[in-house]
């Protein structure tokens, strides 16, 4: 039984881990374990959680129709007001 | 402390309140006067208010609390002994007071003086999330409070395989723990039992607090967190194996080291088959239409008001009905194409394609990040420019910046699609699908060459990317996204590129020399040719020197759909139907590349694709650029990405006439 496990996320993602079940497997948390401590550490501000989409939502630049009504929709802040349903979302360690 | 509006007393004088709240919903009296305040907590989604209304029989008085913008509920609760007062706060992960709501809870549970806080708090704990949940508990423990924990979700835990023993989950906690079913209305009874047993009772000391330093955040959370992994860990049995979901199953292949490219690799390559084999035909149909109907009614109109073979209908006809209708061809390419790519995205597959973009671009040595705005360059470079924001290090941003104009964008895809249906009509999607490829290679160069000069020292972030389980993509998602998408086509088609078709036209109307009238010049006389011939020997070692082709180049600086425009206009002027029709304006091209390349066609138009794709996209991009990364870096990037396109281009040319 771990004694610091949020530590221990926090130590998988500076080991590399690249998904929930790989920082799993390096803390040796449950399922359930690793979200409770990402989305801890998510409040805490020691993770970052940003929503992305590959595309983008609509409107806009170009011939990628990246904007909605003037604001920008690229992937830094997809998904758009728009989007809706599964979305990439990448956690990053808040330096 | 906070003063109570009129008509609400705040229940933490561990007594109700007899009058109704002005929120009251007027449904339910509040407990009489002097009644214990109950106070329910737990998480969001916990079952907590389906829990409030099992109990209290629906009836609640809503409303914010004074001075606060937070709603809470509040009931008569009979107990088996007594009425209590049932106050509903806020779903809360924590008492850390991260949300205004949290801040509440926290004010009323903890911080508050002890003898205005409620005289039980019940702690609804999800069965089938008890890390997530107990938190809260391992908070409330740290101070002397009547706690009653209500396991909620517990079918949901056996479906998941998890076994609750909710005795010795008591045994830890060290509070009662009281198992139900609020939807089936059960456990109920026993809840009210408990509480009111509590309620009897003194109140439990705080726990044991491991040795952690209170000024450290990280440490107490950390030792919070560890409580609660051994009350779970002894309280529950799971599976050895946790039971794989259907994306669990999926994700193994299609996120897999070695598979997983392959995978996405396969994917792209049926998207782009899909698109060229359905979308050629469509697009033949589209440009007899207008070659026929719509510049048969615009010669009419014009011959109407006696503007016939004037240089008004010649501008309408040869410029905008021929550069823009040319373009517009390419509508049923971009539905196809944006449709397939909106149902890869909302099955969730996309997501998977991103994790196997980002472990190839960390095994190259990039920063992990940066996949994420050169995967939105694949659409358009400029708000992938624009998404470089995301990288926190100045050195990562420029950098990126710098690779991203050599992703492949939409626009480039459709001057892909005609030469390739053009030169290679069987193998259109395949030709297109290799420049996709070629386009990810490039980057990966690219991008390790900078590392291995300019950026040496640039490093590594954890990143871990989070997925969302598959799902059977919806039409209307999928309709709406491919909508946006094409629209934005359509609005450059209708913008910028109408602009670059007027100021070609023009050039092509002014004659270089005397001896012409404006309008009536012959093409190979006309400003335009002219100006191309200078520019055309730097190409001919590309085996594409002939002045249409690197004056729809130079065009294409503007934006790429542009060489499109530019050749329809170009070979219009001198024959009306190229500029119409897709069939003709083929015919022109295999020309012109065959005459440049003295017979090297092929090698000539692959020369003449990977200097479209890796030359500066547009002058959008430029402008991104330079308000991203600033003009020296922005310089850096055009002068980089001109000699490099140009040095493929020669090796390509030069490497493929020696082999063919």
């Amino acid at each position: 039984m771990s004694s610091s496990p949020l530590r221990d996320v926090l130590a998988a993602f500076d080991a590399g881990a690249r998904s929930r079940t790989e920082i799993g497997e390096l803390t040796g948390l449950g399922r359930d374990s690793v979200d409770a401590a990402i989305g801890h550490l998510v409040r805490m501000g020691r993770l970052e959680a940003r929503e992305l989409s590959t595309g983008c939502p609509g409107g806009g630049c170009g011939s990628c129709a990246s904007g909605v009504d003037g604001a920008p929709g690229c992937g830094a802040s997809a998904p758009g007001p728009r989007r809706s349903g599964p979305v990439l979302v990448q956690l990053t360690v808040r330096r | 402390m906070r003063v109570p509006s009129a008509g609400v007393r705040r229940p933490n004088d561990r007594t109700s309140a007899a009058t109704p709240s002005c929120h009251s919903d007027g449904s339910a009296p509040a407990a009489a006067p002097g009644s214990p305040v109950v106070a329910l907590v737990g998480p969001p989604n916990s079952g907590k208010s389906t829990l409030f209304n099992a109990v209290t029989g629906g009836r609640r008085t809503v409303g914010n609390w004074p001075g606060t913008t937070v709603e809470t509920g509040r009931a008569a609760w009979q107990l088996p002994d007594r009425e209590v007062e049932l106050l509903d706060l806020p779903g809360a992960y924590s008492l850390d007071a991260h949300s205004p709501d949290e801040q509440l809870t926290r004010d009323l549970l903890i911080d508050g003086p002890v003898v205005e806080r409620p005289a039980v708090v019940v702690v609804v704990v999800d069965a089938a999330h008890l890390s997530r949940s107990l938190y809260l508990v391992a908070q409330l423990r740290e101070v002397g409070q009547r706690l009653v924990v209500a396991l909620t979700m517990g079918d949901v835990a056996e479906g998941r395989g998890i076994g609750v023993d909710s005795a010795v989950l008591a045994g830890q906690l060290g509070v009662p723990v009281v198992p139900l079913d609020p939807r089936r209305r059960e456990g109920g009874r026993r809840l009210a039992a408990t509480v009111s047993q509590a309620l009897a009772g003194p109140a439990r000391g705080p726990r044991a607090v491991g040795e952690r330093d209170a000024s450290d955040e990280l440490a107490v959370a950390d030792e919070r967190f560890a409580w609660v992994e051994a009350a779970v860990g002894a309280a529950t049995s799971s599976p050895a194996e946790p039971p794989t979901t259907f994306s669990d199953r999926l994700d193994r292949w299609l996120t897999a080291r070695f598979v997983g490219p392959v995978a996405f690799l396969a994917v792209m390559w049926a998207v782009f088959e899909m698109t060229t084999a359905v979308a050629v035909p469509v697009q033949d149909l589209v440009g007899n239409f207008f070659a026929g109907p719509v510049t048969a009614a615009v010669e009419t109109a014009f011959a109407g008001v006696g503007l016939g073979d004037s240089w008004v209908q010649m501008f309408v006809v040869d410029g905008l009905v021929a550069g823009v209708g040319m373009l517009l061809t390419f509508v049923p390419l971009m539905v196809i194409m944006f449709a397939l790519l909106a149902l890869l995205e909302d099955s969730g597959y996309l997501a998977r394609a991103a994790v196997v973009t980002d472990r190839l671009m960390r095994a190259v040595g990039l920063p992990g990040k940066a996949f994420l705005p050169l995967v939105v360059g694949f659409g358009c470079n400029v708000p992938a420019i624009s998404a470089t924001r995301i990288l926190p290090s100045a050195r990562h941003r420029v950098m990126t910046a710098l690779l991203v104009p050599f992703t492949s964008c939409s626009a480039r895809l459709t001057v892909y699609v005609m030469v390739a249906a053009t030169f290679f009509p069987r193998h259109a999607g395949t030709v297109v699908f290799g420049m996709y490829l070629l386009s990810i290679a490039l980057i990966v160069v690219v991008g390790l060459g900078l590392r291995r000069t300019l950026w040496r020292a640039v490093g590594e972030e954890p990143l871990v990317l989070d997925l969302p389980p598959y799902q059977r993509p919806t039409l209307r998602l999928t309709a709406s996204v491919t909508w946006l998408r094409v629209r934005g086509f359509l609005r450059t088609a209708g913008g910028i590129i109408v602009a670059t078709v007027t100021v070609v036209w023009l050039l092509q109307a002014v004659p270089a020399q005397g001896g012409a009238a404006f309008g009536h010049v012959p093409p190979d006389d006309s400003l335009f040719a002219a100006l191309a011939r200078l520019v055309a020997p730097v190409f001919a070692p590309l085996g594409f020197g002939d002045w249409h082709t690197c004056s729809a180049l130079v065009v294409g600086f503007v934006a790429k759909e542009a060489v499109i425009t530019s050749w329809a206009q170009t070979y219009a002027a001198a024959d009306p139907t190229a500029g119409q029709s897709p069939v003709e304006l083929q015919g022109h091209l295999h020309a012109a590349f065959a005459a440049s390349a003295g017979g090297a066609t092929v090698a000539a138009v692959f020369a003449f694709l990977v200097f479209l794709l890796a030359y500066t996209p547009c002058v959008a991009t430029v402008a991104t650029q330079l308000r991203e990364i600033g003009a020296r870096w922005t310089a850096f990037g055009i002068a980089l990405q001109v000699s490099l396109a140009w040095a493929l281009g020669l090796a390509v040319f030069q490497v493929g006439r020696l082999l063919g």
